[in-house]
């Protein structure tokens, strides 16, 4: 207790050096709560679009068709797809199951074919769980203009929404009929005429160059596809216990392999490890810079002091426990630091919150987005054992030097 | 209580050796011994041999009749506090701690229950007539007053050997002959030996023995 109330006084004792490391830390906390509460929006403007955008929260499909292409249509399919996708619904925890049938082929318009990767979609379970239709139908915003819309669900009607890049290469736009050919499941050549009723900015140029996407009838016709489809999406209730559902949905998925959405988006698990390192180098530099004032302040504290802890050798305290002094002189300054950093992350969040900044849209994704820095109370708890820990290792340097003081040359000391 | 038996602690100072040459000494419980001599005699060192805080090059200290001069590290931290009060030359308090948080410091490293430890700080600190100035900082105290927590802080922990080294070095006099009355009647009073490292007459007047340094030497012994 003697030592605990020592500690705190000394840390007290030179204010103006205190609030200098203070401020350090207090930045260090700071930076590290609002670039954690940043992140947070972001992995979950990904995961949502990646979710949103045609993943779904898991997908059931041939585990084949993770390894490698088709030879032909409907190589790797689930050969009854629409019947599994029927028991699929009947799960209390499925919202939604929505068929994929995907191809490779061409389409053309006069002189020119382009070669592209299609895929059929139901579009009313499509407009109704997935972002996609939305923004293609999204008035003078979208990449395909006014008139621009989202497949029919009408029983019948052949159309196409095409990548922008597809679209400029064949010179197509809203309204042009195009000719779209592909291989059935038996080898067959097989061609459907179809209208171009949208566009679709993907954000990558090798997908938007290739990019078709048209109604899974137009598909199953093309391709002679019958019950057969590429793969499942399925859109949960409650995603947030998705692998205690996957577990279960195993059983009905038989051999199949059933995917969650975290296995399959690539781009966001990129994301996802290029912020973390990025997060980490920060959190590197923030040791440093911290771990450095600390260390100054304490050491210099120890010289200051020499006399003082010469004298509380003498009185019997222990080298461990001069140690454990200079603990905890570091450890206070370290919750001190993160209280006025908590404080500040919480002031400096509801500003920037409160002035709805615009964020430039991300990459893959067309439209910009508010920034909106979440509260995660695990970054903040993981910040501040961070910047404890750091203190701590700050304070060792001090702490042994105390420590290890010849109490002869330190009563002498001046 | 304290026998030194032939104790040499030497070192290097300006390129001359210096400390203490086979010096022996022997001081009962209750009794003010005073170490006397000019500055650089080695009273200093002698002290802080005989209260563990150097070890002697050779010799032994025998602190109630237990060889103690070779122990670990941890074994003298806890003779200290548990057996040995020290006084200094400047006082040493510390500042950032209240007069009755510097005289309850070896008593709770001692671990003693809180009530305890309050009650024996507030006790000593009126022993030496300073009860209500127990909440003020050593800066808010003048040199005596100081050197009167000093001794309160030493005596806190009942210490069978106090080590004052020039306590009234840095009083002047009007505060240094009550001081000296002081700590010889807490000699009387609580049993422990005092040995007292000094070459201000006051403090020899009022001693039991005296031990006479001269250059590191044991030159004469009185009393």
């Amino acid at each position: 207790m003697i030592l605990l109330r020592l500690a705190l006084r000394n840390v007290l004792r030179n204010r103006r050096r205190t609030l200098l490391t203070l401020l350090v830390v207090v930045a260090g906390y700071g930076a590290l709560a609002l670039a954690g509460g940043f992140m947070s929006q972001t992995f979950e403007g990904l995961s949502e679009g990646a979710i949103r955008g045609g993943l779904g929260h898991a997908q059931v499909l041939d585990p084949r068709a993770l390894e490698g292409d088709e030879g032909q249509s409907l190589e790797f399919a689930l050969p009854d797809g629409e019947g599994l996708a029927a028991r699929l619904r009947q799960d209390p925890a499925v919202e939604a199951v929505l068929p994929r049938i995907q191809f490779m082929g061409l389409v053309g318009g006069g002189a020119r074919s382009v070669a592209v990767l299609g895929t059929g979609v139901d579009p009313d379970l499509e407009a109704r769980y997935m972002n996609v239709p939305e923004r293609i139908s999204d008035g003078a915003r979208a990449p395909g203009g006014l008139g621009s819309r989202w497949l029919s669900a009408r029983p019948g009607s052949r159309e196409v929404v095409l990548g922008i890049g597809l679209a400029r290469s064949l010179g197509a736009k809203v309204g042009t009929g195009l000719t779209l050919t592909s291989t059935t499941r038996d080898g067959a050549l097989n061609l459907v005429d179809v209208d171009v009723v949208g566009l679709q900015d993907l954000g990558l140029k090798e997908l938007n160059d290739r990019f078709l996407v048209t109604s899974l009838e137009t598909a199953t016709l093309l391709v002679e596809a019958g019950p057969a489809r590429s793969r499942l999406s399925l859109v949960l209730k409650d995603p947030r216990d998705l692998e205690g559902v996957l577990a279960r949905l195993r059983g009905l998925a038989g051999g199949l392999s059933l995917r969650p959405w975290t296995e399959l988006a690539s781009f966001y698990r990129q994301v996802k490890l290029l912020y973390a390192a990025i997060f980490g180098f920060m959190g590197l530099v923030l040791f440093l810079v911290v771990a450095l004032a600390a260390a100054n302040t304490l050491l210099m504290s120890v010289m200051e002091r020499l006399r003082e802890l010469g004298t509380l050798r003498a009185l019997g305290l222990r080298p461990g426990q001069v140690a454990l002094l200079l603990q905890w002189e570091g450890a206070f300054l370290g919750l001190a630091g993160c209280l006025g950093g908590l404080a500040l992350t919480l002031g400096l969040r509801a500003v920037l919150n409160a002035l709805h900044l615009e964020m430039p849209a991300a990459p893959g994704t067309s439209h910009g987005y508010e920034l909106n820095i979440h509260l995660v109370p695990r970054v903040y708890l993981g910040a501040w054992a961070f910047l404890q820990a750091t203190l701590a290792l700050a304070a060792l340097m001090p702490g042994r030097k105390a420590a290890n003081l010849r109490i002869t040359e330190a009563l002498r000391h001046v | 209580m304290l026998e030194l038996r032939d104790i040499t602690r030497a070192y290097e100072l300006g390129g001359e050796r210096a400390g203490v040459f086979g010096v022996s000494l022997e001081l009962p419980a209750g009794s003010l011994a005073v170490v006397a001599g000019p500055s650089g005699s080695g009273k200093t060192t002698l002290l802080q041999v005989a209260g563990l805080l150097d070890e002697p090059d050779s010799g032994q200290v025998l602190l109630e009749g237990r060889e103690v001069s070779r122990l670990p590290e941890k074994a003298r931290c806890a003779l200290r506090l548990s057996r040995l009060g020290f006084v200094f030359q400047g006082f040493n308090l510390v500042p950032v701690l209240t007069a009755r948080e510097n005289v309850l410091l070896p008593l709770q490293l001692q671990g003693r229950p809180e009530g305890e430890c309050t009650a024996r700080a507030e006790d000593l600190l009126e022993r030496v007539g300073l009860g209500n100035r127990a909440g003020h900082l050593p800066g808010q105290l003048s040199g005596g007053q100081q050197q009167r927590v000093a001794i309160a802080r030493a005596l806190a922990g009942d210490p069978c050997l106090v080590l004052a080294d020039e306590p009234t070095a840095n009083l002047d006099h009007a505060h240094g002959e009550p001081l000296m009355d002081l700590l010889a009647e807490l000699a009387r009073e609580r049993g422990a030996a005092f040995l007292v490292a000094s070459h201000d007459p006051r403090v020899i007047a009022r001693a039991d023995r005296v031990f006479r340094l001269e250059d590191g030497r044991m030159e004469g012994v009185h009393g």
